[in-house]
């Protein structure tokens, strides 16, 4: 029982992270239809934009993430008006040049870390690094409970602009019919800045939560991505719901496996990547789709 | 009111449009005539600026507007109603109609012009919380034609907005266009029901592989061998 307790906790933990590093990826994908293989690249520079803001002006890192948050929204703007015309959308498939691109930018960024913080393993130790709390009898670390409630506040501060502001009433439109949008007065180059503008937020943001985690190095990120493009493709590009349940799913599967099987911790994420393919074969549009399909039969 | 001069279009390295030319005057309705793929759908993306033509020029009230995005020509008053009414699925019809009117000269005037929506589709309003997905044909098609009007139209483009709907919902629909000119909006009609689309326009004009062929007032082409050979004959079938 001790145990359930606790593989659901730490489930539950993890899901609020991944969602919000999910998401990022899964608005530019809606609005663009690139896939933003810099992602990574945006994760890692949050965790040393934190790690700086720590160590040079001892900010505390879910403080630093106020400033993360718009400090990489505005950095992602920048950049898509630096380099977004070569990442314009061509059709319903990303085109090449848009992930070679995006890969260059991932390496830059790399190589701009190695230069600047040299590399060297980082972490970030604060005072509540190795406290823990107990909940429901189980104890959780401090640092996972803030992540968690960090997560779920820039979540629901997405889902209230998508829902509530015309901004993001027009995000949306550009992704379930950019025509539709165009045709309605959406400014689209607008829309895709704006967006991709988010996505590297909450990259950063994602990349600041994991620092206080684990430690990181300018190669960090990779396998964060690989969880974040299996959740989007279990959680479609829709919704935040849907992103968020396809985090819960990989998060709940990833504890479980971890608990109850002699699946050792390296092997993660392989676990990731067969649910990617299990997900692919099964039901390439993701749960949403199948739930509604289940929906539908039910009615009938 | 609009003037279309030589227009050329392409589609990648396909052209689909030749030298196209007409005018609309203000307060007219407009009809296309021509068989699928003779470019009537891609005349009216390209006036609405989805597609920019390679050549030709297009002026909208005196003023050039050739090339323009589409979200400008929408804020100019040029509103495209498109094929196979392309509502967002997901969001509910209210969204759908509010978004109409995302355009910075339709906002002011989005809860008025909403209430004039409603006047003209009274089941709309009965389906607000519904997801735009989940209506049927015809209702999805009064929710697009509702969130065009949403966006304060001075210039309506129509491709195909009675496709695939039942004949009692044809009519509504073509009723629903006269209200719509009363109003004092002009209008651009591509139809596939010729019969219908020559009965209700004042003008019309045929386009054959992407060149217009013949042109004139919708009462005499109605009465034109070649149109009632080519068109009406098969609209009858």
């Amino acid at each position: 029982m001790q145990q359930l307790v606790s593989v659901t906790l730490s489930a539950l933990l993890a899901a609020g992270l991944y969602a919000t590093m999910a998401y990022g990826l899964a608005v530019i994908y809606g609005v663009m239809r690139i896939i933003n293989l810099a992602h990574a690249g945006f994760m890692m520079l949050g965790a040393y934009v934190t790690f700086t803001l720590f160590s040079r002006f001892s900010l505390d890192p879910f403080i630093g993430l106020v400033v993360v948050g718009p400090l990489f929204f505005f950095f992602g703007v920048v950049l898509y008006r630096a380099v977004g015309k070569s990442m314009a959308r061509s059709g319903a498939t990303p085109s090449i040049e848009s992930l070679l691109l995006l890969f260059g930018v991932w390496l830059v960024l790399q190589n701009l870390a190695y230069v600047i913080w040299t590399g060297d393993t980082q972490s970030i130790l604060t005072s509540y690094t190795m406290k823990s709390i107990e909940i429901f009898g189980v104890h959780v670390g401090v640092p996972s409970v803030f992540v968690f409630l960090a997560s779920a506040a820039s979540l629901i501060f997405l889902n209230v602009l998508l829902k509530r502001t015309y901004l993001g009433k027009a995000i949306r439109a550009v992704t379930q019919n950019r025509d539709a949008a165009l045709l309605s007065g959406v400014d689209a180059d607008r829309i895709s800045a704006t967006a991709f503008g988010l996505g590297t937020a909450f990259a950063g943001i994602a990349g600041g939560m994991l620092s206080t985690l684990m430690a990181f190095t300018p190669d960090f990120g990779r396998s964060f991505l690989l969880k974040a493009f299996c959740i989007i493709v279990l959680g479609g590009m829709e919704s935040v719901t849907g992103v968020a349940l396809g985090a819960l799913v990989l998060a709940v599967l990833e504890n479980v496996l971890g608990a109850y099987t002699p699946v050792p911790t390296s092997l993660q994420d392989a676990v990731s990547f067969a649910l990617l393919f299990v997900a692919l074969v099964a039901f390439p549009q993701g749960l949403p789709a199948l739930f509604a399909r289940f929906e539908r039969k039910a009615i009938r | 009111m609009l003037e279309v001069t030589g227009i050329d279009a392409f589609y990648g390295k396909v052209q689909a449009l030749w030298d196209v030319t007409f005018r609309v005057a203000k307060g007219e309705i407009v009809t296309i005539i021509g068989a699928n793929g003779a470019g009537k759908s891609t005349t009216l993306k390209t006036i609405s600026g989805l597609l920019k033509p390679r050549k030709g020029q297009i002026v909208f009230e005196g003023a050039d507007v050739t090339g323009l995005a589409p979200n400008r020509l929408v804020e100019l008053g040029i509103v495209l109603i498109p094929e196979a009414r392309q509502l967002w699925p997901a969001m509910s019809v209210l969204e759908n109609l509010e978004m109409g009117a995302y355009a910075r000269t339709a906002r002011p005037a989005r809860a008025q012009t909403l209430q004039s929506v409603f006047a003209m589709f009274p089941l709309l309003k009965q389906r607000v919380r519904q997801r735009a997905g989940t209506l049927s044909g015809g209702e999805q098609q009064m929710c697009a034609i509702g969130r065009g009007l949403m966006a304060r139209p001075r210039l309506l483009l129509l491709d195909e907005p009675a496709l695939g709907l039942a004949p009692l919902l044809v009519r509504e629909v073509f009723e629903s266009l006269k209200s719509i000119r009363e109003q004092g909006v002009t209008i651009v009609l591509v139809e596939q029901n010729v019969r219908h689309a020559l009965a209700l326009a004042d003008r019309a004009f045929v386009l054959e592989t992407g060149r217009v062929t013949l042109s004139g007032q919708a009462s005499d082409l109605a009465h034109d061998p070649r149109i009632r050979d080519g068109y009406l004959g098969l609209a009858a079938v």
